[in-house]
């Protein structure tokens, strides 16, 4: 759960990106510093067809990949559309936004950097109902905290 | 006075291309050239060259029962042939796609004979028998009803329509049965199910923007052709909901 003193910002591009160009991005945004949470929001890529005669059988996808952010590799299980961030405070969203400027200067289509509140405060009646009383609060709200994989660190930002 | 079907109100050029793609005497726009073996391999009903496996023996052997309705109407090829029924399915991009559900729907019901077609938001299901089926995929594959990138050929696992398209400019397909190569041409990597093709399958390139939006059939407020600016179509949609509304009071016409 977020405490509601922070920051929150939401980068949204009008197209759905490639792993390489997420790679930039938050290569980006992770040397500006001053990220506590980040969520990586998108139509999500199986690995196995989950629907159909050929169900269960494996789904190659060359967008399902690990990209390095920082000293981390972070396995994609999504194409990207949204990312969303938890910030120390207000003064790193004008890095963000230059950021953001720099990386889709060249691209051809556009993407903005919206302030507001996406992440949630407390749990719901749902979240204690499908995930117990002990769910990692970290995670609710912004993925199902009963995934084995867990979240991914970035350290040494500071 | 003979009858002259109208196929659909509006001015605009959105209501124009619908009745274009709907009415049987206009010619479709061959874009593109796809052969039969590629069809059958999208399709992925049976493999090439195979036989066309039956449902029932052909007529001509069986005993058909006395019925009027069976004189008048004749069978279809793969009717006659007691082909299985099987299936294609396409998702249209509400960014300018060619044609949409309910549209490929109406197109096909026009010119089509022997279908059973299926209409959901996202995505159309056309089930007829084998051997026509094939025949009727190539027509709906080759012409101006289909753009490689923002219509998919998806027999399962068809989210994608809705969404926003790929850096490239293709529609989301999370089983990514197209991909848009080097060369700028799309490449069909896996059949409509999605599993993996022995070969790519290529069906062109995709069209420019301006192509889209001159010949799509999706009314668009954002870059494309409003359809409250369409002032015919509203009306007749208003009449329509108008008097199937007081039809439930059943009315007593003066």
């Amino acid at each position: 759960m977020t405490d509601a003193i922070f920051p929150q910002v939401r980068i949204v591009s009008t197209r759905l990106l490639r792993p390489d160009t997420v790679e930039t991005l938050l290569n980006r945004l992770v040397q500006g510093g001053g990220i506590r949470r980040m969520s990586l929001n998108g139509p999500g890529i199986p690995a196995t067809v989950p629907y159909g005669p050929a169900r269960g059988q494996p789904n190659p996808h060359p967008d399902r990949k690990a990209i390095r952010v920082g000293d981390q590799d972070v396995q994609l299980q999504v194409q990207v559309g949204t990312i969303i961030l938890e910030l120390e405070d207000e003064s790193y969203i004008p890095a963000i936004e230059e950021a953001v400027d720099d990386v889709f200067a060249e691209k051809g289509f556009s993407c903005t950097v919206q302030q507001g509140r996406y992440m949630k405060t407390q749990p719901s009646l749902s979240d204690y109902a499908r995930y117990g009383p002990d769910a990692d609060r970290d995670l609710l709200g912004l993925a199902d905290p009963r995934r084995k994989d867990g979240l991914v660190i970035i350290q040494g930002t500071k | 006075m003979a009858y002259k079907p109208q196929y659909g109100p509006g001015t605009s050029i959105v209501a124009e291309n619908r009745r274009k793609q709907m009415n049987p005497n206009q010619k479709l726009e061959k874009m593109r050239d796809v052969t039969d073996e590629d069809i059958v391999l999208i399709l992925g009903h049976r493999a090439p060259g195979a036989a066309y496996p039956t449902a029932h023996p052909p007529l001509a052997e069986q005993q058909e029962p006395d019925c009027p309705i069976r004189k008048i109407v004749t069978p279809t090829e793969g009717a006659k042939a007691g082909d299985r029924v099987r299936y294609i399915q396409f998702t249209d991009s509400m960014f300018f796609a060619p044609c949409h559900p309910y549209q490929r729907t109406y197109t096909e019901c026009y010119r089509f004979r022997g279908i059973d077609p299926g209409t959901l938001s996202g995505r159309q299901i056309v089930e007829c028998r084998e051997r026509d089926l094939e025949k009727y995929s190539k027509e709906l594959i080759t012409t101006e009803l289909l753009d490689p990138a923002r219509t998919g050929i998806r027999g399962a696992t068809v989210h994608g329509h809705s969404l926003r398209l790929a850096e490239n400019g293709m529609m989301f397909d999370m089983l990514q049965r197209s991909v848009l190569g080097e060369d700028g041409v799309v490449k069909y990597i896996k059949n409509q199910i999605g599993e993996p093709l022995d070969r790519a399958v290529a069906i062109g390139k995709p069209m420019d923007e301006k192509w889209l939006k001159d010949h799509t059939t999706i009314f668009h407020s954002l870059g494309g052709s409003a359809y409250r600016d369409d002032a015919e179509y509203i009306e007749y949609v208003q009449r329509i909901h108008t008097l199937r509304t007081k039809y439930g009071f059943l009315p007593k016409e003066d």
